[in-house]
């Protein structure tokens, strides 16, 4: 098992750092140059644009040479510090992820833990009842090949333009302060509902439709006919097969995660929530070097700490992998 | 070597955990007429092709049925559906039909080609990595470990906004790059398990090279699954390419139906309640990418008997 | 066993789905009551939006990309201006004048800092000074002539060497603001030229409201409004709302909707279709068409260096073929104004040689541009519908703006089909920001759109922006039409605008007069429309809003960077609650 969870390590390692290094190329191999869109955004006379020019390339450091930059950028990351911002001039990327990382958070987790959940168990009930996977099997069908902001739209427009059942956007009410208060839990739950919802049921979908399929090829297999015949009940049966369907589904899971994170993206964008989404958008339009490098850092770093849990959960759920038996 | 289990390997895309499930051993070649009888009486199959039939030809004739072009100016502003502007207009006032057919022929288009980019690299990996083993293998498989790992749609969105993509097959190619992971682990799996198989060692002693015995004999005996798999890749395709193109990334020139969600929400489609702008396109999607997973689980069926409901 | 979780698992669910239907029943859609001792009261509370599009990170006020209201609620200029009569406020300086080289300010006694202070001449001193500092906005004063700042009682003299820049410098006077020398003296070069001075403890100004809340936040900014306001006291001017919350806004149409739904009471948010919802409980500062006051110009920039752009009759023939009422219609919806051919906004109406500008500049006629374009040796010999070169090669122009910015990209393709018709070959494309910037910049572009400057005190900014000499390889915030055909004339001409006092109108006009004409005859950019100083309001707390009628209500609506201390704080001041 420790050489499983070994080589898993030295992978992750390894993606980390090829991630890291194509996070730190790309914005710079690009063309456009931020300082003049930046200048351009100070709207200062021509005299001084001039000279603040020069003042922030050098302040920046976008002055020297990239091998320079990117020792400036490791050595950075292992302090914690991800550079200022360039489209916020005089905060730091670290700040400004702060405050939008826990938005994010607050929709992504929920939603993927119970959408996977809810997904599996549903999608196990329905591998088993004829009716069921009559009506549910449809439904996640529409789900799972929905657009994300495209459920977004229907539940902003239903739910919050015409019924005005939830708001439309943002994380809390304006007339509030975030605080640790029974008025602002109120007001954030029922902001952060839609978005959390829109990714809930995408989600949902695929896990349900999956684990479906994967009970119904489990009781089809000859294991359980074996059991069957030998008169084994069916519950227990049932929990065979679901133990083997979980472990594709688990493997699954991190391959999820990429894509629903993406779904929180432009999820975010509807709603208006102020998570990494948005942040995303205008450090794009505004060639935001290393605000984008941050963001990036971060998503990838969590999506690979989210798939190294998983793993450590495969090797807990799946025996094989303990005692080391390979599949070929 | 990871642990792949050759009883089952879910390949899920991640937005539909759709398993394409590997039988213990490839299907023994039916006749083509047995498989086109349990094709059309598969349910889901016909339900599939026929959704995704019905809105290619919508694509194809559609253009053909009106005078109006996508971005064509001069039509009344914000209209709903009528006899004479059959989705209505927008608040610009262009087509809504117009931009909904020919938004319907680049999603097919660009989900065929980046389906077809990101088969050609997965098997390719997946059938090298499969059939050499060893360090090749040992090597395939990190990258497709690394590609895999990292969340495709945030890459794309930087690649995107930089690389200013202005064509089709430019953005096909971009997605098809980095949508390939999954089907080359897949289809790796499935090579490693024929390629243990005796048929396959008789080819090797008659003197075979590597390439035939994969274009020979391997790849004709995992046709089936082949094509289960180009069918998720281009559902797939489908959906980032909406994505993408809702974030503004994508082809401006081109209409699009990810486009048209775009603009209705920057037109503020919602707020005045132009339904008929932001529901189509997101409709068109839906069914054709619903259509194409639901043709994968029939096709599954079809060529796995083990799954059927009888 | 299984069901049982099965059972826990879809409990887990509905308690979700249960807890935040409570929440939305009761806190959802009108937003916490008024009842609540955490919720601002709504009845003194003016929200705002349109102005943020970042997280409220910067409280700087001598840098810009500060948070909405930093630089008019919290710290305040010398003067403000009336962009509509063209006059200055005394503010913080009860006079200000010419006394040979020197400006003489006498700065108004009895105002105090919020944390108690006496607000004196050394603040003043101490401001001006900052700009002396290296990576500070305000430093072209110091290299144009201010020699330096001396200060005697309360008066404050600015000593000039040479003919001083007299338009940059009633420029400066309404928008440089003053900050405490007690707290700033304090800060590093750095923090003074680009730090952000958000700690609330130090957020010392002289105006009516300080910080309450939200530095750093992404969602909200809250201004309460202070004791002891100086303007008080002198003017009777008070502020009628406790506290104006300023909401940073993730898209247009998620503050559409907020709007609407009464949550923003004055939005600077750019509404396409706001003109049909005008009347009942929404306002705008005309009632009818273009709705919106004149706020910049919208300049089509052709890449002078490049042919045919380079043939003033092919640039006149281009403006002459663009349907510019279709764009002013059917993407804006009225909300903006056609421009008029000097490109000069309608506040500096007094400027422009009106006479002049009917007999010289251009108005669309597909025929006329046809006309032009065939007498010019435009002709087209390859029957595809387009003009060529006069040696033959195809014309087909790329016009670009940022990719995202809708109306434009839409204008632009309007554009392009109207050309059409005269026989000019348009490409629309849709570049992002950055690589727009590039293009623009390095004269890589051939037609561009652009709105850089501002409504201001004086059309000098257009001037510049249009003749600024010389051209560099970059050019980076004037002249991106590298234009230089008309010689050194045009600039020489601006150059000596500078140098008039403003209160030599007779001289000015002549040079007014000289400059527009070059701007007719040459075109060196054409001028489209003019984009509005959006704002509508919702009365439904909140009335007496600006208005192009009524005694004192013609005031700037607009809490954008710069208009708060036109007369955005007046706007405000003559609020009432409903």
């Amino acid at each position: 098992m420790s050489r499983y969870l070994l080589r898993k390590s030295a992978i992750y390692l390894l993606t980390f750092f090829v991630a890291v290094s194509i996070d730190f190329a790309i914005p710079r191999l690009m063309p456009g140059n931020p300082i003049d869109s930046l200048i351009g955004r100070l709207q200062a006379d021509s005299t001084a644009s001039q000279e603040l020019h020069g003042f922030f390339t050098e302040s920046f450091g976008l002055d020297e040479p990239l091998w320079k930059q990117y020792l400036t950028f490791w050595r950075g990351l292992f302090h914690g510090d991800l550079g200022p911002s360039i489209a916020y001039v005089g905060s730091s990327v670290t700040e400004l992820i702060w405050t939008a990382i826990p938005y994010t958070l607050a929709l992504l987790v929920p939603a993927i833990v119970l959408s996977y959940i809810a997904g599996n168990r549903v999608g196990a009930m329905a591998a088993r009842r004829k009716t069921l996977d009559n009506t549910v099997l449809p439904v996640a069908y529409v789900l799972t090949a929905m657009p994300y902001m495209w459920l977004a739209l229907i539940l902003a427009y239903v739910l919050a333009f015409r019924l005005q059942i939830f708001p439309v956007s943002g994380a809390y009410d304006f007339s509030l302060q975030p605080a640790w208060t029974l008025e602002f839990a109120r007001s954030f739950l029922a902001h952060w509902f839609l978005p959390f919802l829109t990714l809930f049921l995408v989600a949902f979908g695929g896990w349900a439709i999956g684990m479906r399929n994967l009970i119904i090829y489990e009781l089809e297999s000859e294991y359980t006919n074996y059991l069957q015949s030998l008169g084994a009940p069916s519950r227990l049966v049932r929990k065979y097969a679901y133990s083997n369907a979980v472990l594709p589904q688990m493997s699954g899971l991190a391959l999820a995660l990429g894509l629903v994170v993406g779904g929180a993206l432009v999820t975010e964008i509807v709603f208006g929530y102020p998570g990494i989404g948005s942040l995303i958008i205008t450090a794009i339009q505004v060639r935001d070097y290393f605000l984008l490098q941050g963001i990036f850092l971060f998503i990838i770093l969590g999506v690979l700490i989210a798939n190294f849990i998983v793993d450590i959960a495969y090797v807990i759920v799946d025996p094989r992998t303990r005692t080391g038996i390979q599949g070929s | 070597m990871d642990t792949v289990d050759q009883h089952t390997d879910s390949v899920s895309t991640g937005t539909a955990a759709v398993s394409v499930t590997v039988a213990e051993e490839a299907p023994p070649r039916r006749s083509r007429n047995e498989t086109l009888y349990f094709a059309f009486r598969n349910r889901k199959l016909v339900i599939g092709l026929s959704v995704v039939t019905f809105f290619l030809l919508l694509a194809i004739v559609g253009p053909w049925l009106t005078d109006a072009t996508p971005f064509e100016f001069g039509y009344p502003t914000g209209e709903p559906p009528s006899r004479e502007y059959w989705l209505g207009t927008t608040a610009p006032g262009q087509d809504v039909f117009a931009q909904f057919v020919y938004g319907l022929r680049s999603s097919f288009v660009v989900g065929a080609l980046a389906g077809c980019v990101a088969a050609a690299i997965g098997m390719t990996v997946g059938f090298v990595g499969g059939y050499r083993g060893g360090a090749v293998d040992e090597i395939l498989s990190v990258l497709t470990n690394v590609v895999l790992v990292i969340p495709t749609l945030a890459v794309l969105i930087i690649v995107a906004a930089y690389l200013s993509v202005q064509s089709l097959l430019a953005e096909a190619v971009l997605i098809g790059v980095t949508s390939w992971p999954w089907a080359a682990r897949a289809i790796r799996a499935q090579t490693f398990s024929l390629a243990s198989r005796d048929f396959i060692s008789v080819a090797r002693l008659s003197g075979q090279t590597g390439w035939k015995i994969v274009a020979k004999e391997i790849a004709p005996n995992m046709s089936s699954y082949l094509f289960l798999v180009f069918i998720l890749l281009f559902g797939g395709s489908v959906l980032i390419a909406a994505t993408l193109d809702f974030l503004g990334l994508g082809p401006s020139q081109v209409m699009s139906l990810g486009l048209m969600l775009n603009n209705a929400v920057s037109g503020s489609a919602l707020q005045l309640g132009m339904w008929w702008w932001f529901i189509p396109p997101g409709v068109g999607i839906t069914a054709i990418v619903g259509g194409l997973y639901v043709m994968n689980v029939g096709l599954d069926e079809v060529f796995n008997p083990k799954l059927r409901e009888t | 066993m299984s069901t049982q979780r099965t059972r826990r698992a879809i409990g887990l669910v509905a308690v979700v789905a249960a807890l935040a239907v409570v929440a939305s029943l009761t806190a959802g859609g009108a937003g916490a009551g008024p009842q609540s001792p955490f919720a601002l009261p709504r009845s003194e509370t003016l929200y705002t939006s349109g102005t943020a599009w970042g997280p409220y990170s910067s409280f700087n006020p001598l840098r810009n990309g500060y948070a909405t209201g930093t630089l008019g609620l919290l710290y305040e200029t010398l003067f403000r201006y009336d962009p509509l009569t063209d006059k200055f406020i005394p503010w913080l300086a009860t006079s200000g004048k010419w006394v040979g080289k020197s400006y003489v300010v006498t700065v108004r006694q009895g105002v105090t800092w919020n944390d108690g202070k006496p607000f004196t001449a050394a603040d003043v001193k101490f401001t001006f000074q900052t700009g002396k500092l290296t990576g500070s906005q305000y430093s072209t004063m110091w290299k144009t002539g201010l020699k330096s700042v001396t200060t005697k009682g309360n008066v404050v003299s600015f000593n000039f060497e040479g003919v001083p820049n007299y338009q940059d410098w009633d420029t400066n006077m309404y928008t440089i603001p003053i900050v405490p020398k007690h707290i700033w003296s304090g800060y590093s070069a750095t923090e003074i030229t680009t730090g952000n001075t958000d700690s609330p403890s130090k957020q010392v100004g002289t105006g009516p409201f300080k910080y309450g809340a939200g530095a750093g936040s992404s969602q909200t900014l809250q201004w309460n409004r202070r004791a002891g306001w100086w303007a008080t006291k002198a003017l009777g001017a008070s502020m009628p709302m406790k506290y104006i919350v300023d909401i940073h806004n993730t898209s247009n149409t998620a503050s559409l909707q907020n709007f609407l739904q009464n949550k923003i009471d004055l939005s600077n948010n750019f509404f396409p279709g706001i003109d049909k919802q005008v009347g009942g409980k929404i306002g705008t500062y005309y009632k009818k068409a273009p709705f919106m006051l004149s706020a910049n110009t919208a300049w089509l920039v052709p890449n002078t260096t490049k042919k045919p752009l380079n043939d003033k009759a092919f640039r006149r023939a281009l403006a002459t073929a663009i349907n510019i009422n279709q764009i002013v219609t059917a993407d804006y919806g009225n909300i903006v104004a056609k421009a008029n051919p000097t490109g000069l906004l309608p506040t500096w109406s007094k400027w422009i040689n009106k006479a002049q500008a009917k007999k010289l500049g251009f108005s669309y006629s597909v025929a006329r541009a046809k006309a032009i374009l065939a007498a010019n040796g435009y002709k087209d010999s390859d029957g595809d519908g387009y003009v060529e070169n006069k040696d033959g090669s195809d014309i087909n122009l790329r016009l670009i703006v940022p990719n995202g910015w809708s109306d434009w990209m839409t204008a632009i393709q309007i554009i392009a089909e109207s050309t059409k018709d005269a026989g000019i070959k348009i490409t629309p494309a849709y570049p992002d920001y950055n690589g727009l910037v590039d293009e623009r910049n390095s004269g890589k572009f051939e037609l561009v759109i652009n709105n850089d400057k501002q409504l201001g005190n004086t059309p000098y900014t257009y001037y510049d922006y249009l003749f600024h000499l010389p051209i560099a390889e970059s050019q980076t915030f004037a002249n991106f039409s590298r234009f230089t055909q008309a010689g050194p004339a045009p600039w020489a001409l601006t150059l000596k605008l500078n140098k008039v006092p403003t209160s030599n109108l007779v001289k000015a006009k002549k040079i007014h007069s000289a400059i527009q004409k070059y701007i007719l005859e040459d075109l060196p950019a054409i001028p489209l429309w003019y984009n509005g100083m959006w704002a509508q309001w919702n009365t439904t707390y909140w009335t007496n809003f600006p208005s192009a009628t009524g005694q004192g209500m013609q005031n700037t609506p607009s809490t954008w960077n710069g208009y708060l201390n036109m007369t955005g704080i007046d706007a405000l001041a003559k609020l009432k609650k409903k």
